[in-house]
């Protein structure tokens, strides 16, 4: 039974042309995004037509020069380099420069300024105001500035505690590896996401309304597991195709992507980027959470478009909803941020992790504190559970109401 | 074997489609004639549990078929008259698919499916995808859908609705083969689809049974006869608005009149047989079906 409603599913003029395009789009961001990677040659030259494809793995070849412990040692030679630099052209670097050695240095500079800084700032001026004195004691700095951060963030006893121990999770000093990669595809993967978990609501819902659409549910229902079995089924249909269509979406563009800018550094801290994110973690499983928060978008997305097509008998309405979950919600949200903190924990967290990880939001319930993301995590898949017997209900008890239909 | 109403009604708000029918069923074939809005496609929607009545009992063997549900639609065929499918699968796709629904064993479901397409002569079509087929074929998948499960209970509404002449005498001869052990309850405007193969007739007007019982049963309970009359041209309308009539034939000198009446209409009136197709349109006083196929 599932198997003709999985080939029902792939057979679908409308299924098709879905898939396609997400494939289509797959493979567009992916080589956007081997496009975006920018490599600076050691004569000052930037790549370009289809040598731009190797951008990213060259990158990644001359950064792992610094591969290794990141030391204040290290940390102490690339600020000198970079300010002596400075000094001798007097303002704007040349691009032979850069590509011959601040390229290779330049997350580490970052690093640095993020430390010591604290807030963005534009990276020149910070480093090149940098003594001696600070860089030698940059992790001293680190750690006094994530003892003030923890003050800063929490709201109370329970959460500085949260954020200090989580923080205590940093191994300091921290491992370098050139990591572009998989910074740049948390980027062109968290949009994709945002596509297939669209794309997966209106297709689960159509799973819903063809019945009623091609008025095919008579003789569904007047069939013998019309209103158990088979109703389950196409519940389980629509869960295994948002899965399948998600993680081949995902499977793809990440093969295709990786396998042109390379996958360096899924070992290095996400600390780099963000030295006082309260996500302890690495770039690569930075990645994976930005994938498996899409993953459980869609299954939301899923769950909710099936229960209403169920309950209204057409996927009209249920088509906008993952529209409205994952996009709109997320202006409204930030719009409503400083009203209430409900927004917090809405839908379009689940499809922009990019953002809330830089955002330390906690939750917390008596002593227990729970970071936004986890909460939002369990929450909305607990909701695409709890959902399911719903769906069953609001289907197969079609037409048995007393009165009218 | 027995299917059982009691005091039946479906309304939807103001209008009954089925007012207060209690009635009982057993195996034959039982043919379900009305006019458009009788109520027939109601009845059948409730009898195959797609719709509750708002009132009264719909019983099989003595239990509620609502609270029998899987093991009542096991033994259930329905061919709906707004026979809807899925586009995009193929022939055998489809017939798999029912066959699943209705929980028969991709095997016995493979073996079925092969005679049932034999039968309504679809062989060929097979992998033809059902958006591809003709309204006619469409509807003999949906015969054949209806089979799949062998089922006790066959209910079709509106069956020839779409099908050619040759289809739609191989449709009656297969009813008819059909009938036997199980209980066929089959709607149409069409009396000649029933005339010779429903062993009982439901004649259905505003909701209830307006007659039931054998169709030579229901001649014999008309007091009218049947009349040929031979009239000119112009004097077509006179009779038309005095009396029912039935077919209208152009001959060489006039048109020829199948009157109704107690009374021969004219002295040169000729008795004829009365057939189901002469009850239906005094009872209803509108010729039968819309599409007056005469096979
Ligand atoms: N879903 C509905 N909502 C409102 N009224 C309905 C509905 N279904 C049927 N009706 C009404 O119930 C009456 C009976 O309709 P039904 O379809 O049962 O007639 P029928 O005998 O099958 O007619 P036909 O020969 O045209 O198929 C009609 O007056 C119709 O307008
Ligand atoms: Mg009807």
């Amino acid at each position: 039974m599932l198997k003709y409603e999985l080939k029902k599913f792939f057979a679908k003029t409308a299924n098709r042309v879905i898939l396609t395009a997400l494939i289509l789009i797959a493979v567009v961001y992916s080589l956007l995004a081997a496009e975006s990677m920018s490599y600076t040659d050691t004569d000052g030259s930037h790549l370009s037509g289809i040598g731009k494809m190797t951008a990213g793995r060259r990158l990644a070849a001359d950064k792992n020069r610094q591969k290794g412990e990141l030391t204040a040692e290290k940390i102490s030679g690339a600020v000198k380099s970079y300010q002596e630099l400075k000094q001798q052209c007097q303002g704007e670097l040349p691009d032979t420069e850069f590509g011959k050695t601040v390229q290779s240095y330049w997350d580490i500079l970052n690093f640095t300024a993020n430390v010591y800084t604290v807030e963005p700032a534009f990276l020149p001026d910070v480093i090149t105001q940098l003594t001696e004195e600070d860089t030698e004691h940059i992790y001293d700095i680190y750690a006094a500035n994530m003892d003030k951060m923890a003050e800063e963030y929490a709201e109370t006893p329970a959460q500085e505690a949260f954020i200090k121990k989580q923080y205590e999770k940093v191994n300091i000093p921290l491992d370098y590896e050139a990591y572009d990669s998989w910074e740049t595809m948390g980027m062109y993967i968290q949009t994709y996401v945002i596509i297939l978990a669209v794309a997966i609501g209106f297709m689960a819902a159509g799973i819903f309304d063809e019945e009623f659409r091609n008025h095919a549910e008579q003789v569904f229902f007047a069939a013998k597991y019309g209103r158990s079995k088979a109703a389950r089924n196409k519940i389980a249909a629509g869960i295994i195709t948002a899965s399948i269509v998600y993680w081949a979406g995902i499977g793809l563009m990440s093969f295709i992507s990786f396998g042109i800018i390379g996958a360096s550094g899924f070992h290095t801290p996400y600390q780099l980027s963000d030295p006082y994110s309260i996500y302890v973690m690495t770039q690569g499983q930075y990645y994976l959470l930005i994938v498996l928060c899409g993953y459980i978008a869609s299954l939301l997305s899923a769950s909710v478009t099936m229960l209403v097509t169920a309950k209204m008998r057409t996927a009209k309405v249920a088509v906008c909803l993952p529209f409205f979950m994952f996009c709109v919600m997320l202006f409204i949200a930030r719009s409503l941020s400083e009203v209430t903190r409900i927004v917090y924990y809405t839908t379009d967290v689940l499809t922009n992790v990019i953002q809330a990880v830089k955002v330390p939001i906690l939750f917390q319930a008596g002593d227990v504190v729970i970071p936004q993301l986890p909460l939002v995590m369990a929450l909305y898949f607990a909701v695409s559970v709890i959902l399911l017997p719903f769906i069953y209900r609001s289907y197969s008890r079609y037409g048995l109401a007393k009165s009218g239909k | 074997m027995e299917l059982g109403f009691k005091n039946v009604s479906k309304n939807y708000g103001e209008i009954f489609a089925v007012d207060d029918i209690t009635y009982s069923m057993e195996t034959g074939v039982y043919g379900l004639l009305g006019v458009n809005g009788a109520g027939k496609t109601t009845l059948m929607k409730m009898l195959c549990t797609v719709t509750r009545p708002t009132a009264g009992q719909i019983t099989w063997n003595g239990e509620d078929i609502f609270r029998l549900g899987e093991s009542y639609r096991d033994l259930l065929g329905y061919l709906p008259q707004d026979f809807g499918y899925y586009p995009s699968l193929s022939v055998s796709d489809y017939m798999m698919y029912i066959a699943s629904i209705k929980g028969i064993r991709p095997g016995l479901a493979k073996k079925r499916m092969k005679e049932l397409l034999e039968m309504v002569g679809l062989s060929k079509y097979q992998n033809r995808k059902m958006k591809a087929l003709s309204g006619g074929m469409a509807r003999r998948v949906g015969i054949a859908q209806a089979m799949l499960n062998n089922p006790k209970i066959l209910v079709l509404d509106e069956p020839t609705a779409g099908l050619d002449p040759s289809e739609r005498i191989r449709f009656r001869n297969l009813i008819s083969g059909l009938a036997e052990e199980r209980l066929v309850l089959l709607s149409t405007h069409i009396v000649s689809d029933v005339e010779f193969i429903a062993e009982q007739i439901l004649l259905m007007k505003d909701g209830k049974f307006y007659y039931t019982g054998t169709s030579e049963g229901l001649i014999a309970s008309m007091e009218e006869d049947v009349w040929l009359l031979t009239v000119p041209r112009q004097k077509v309308n006179q009779y038309l608005q005095k009396y029912p009539v039935g077919n209208v034939k152009h001959v060489p000198d006039g048109a020829e009149l199948r009157i109704l009446s107690k009374t021969p209409p004219a002295k040169n009136a000729v008795r004829a047989d009365t057939t189901l197709e002469d009850a239906f349109l005094l009872y209803f006083g509108q010729k039968a079906g819309d599409e007056n196929v005469e096979v």
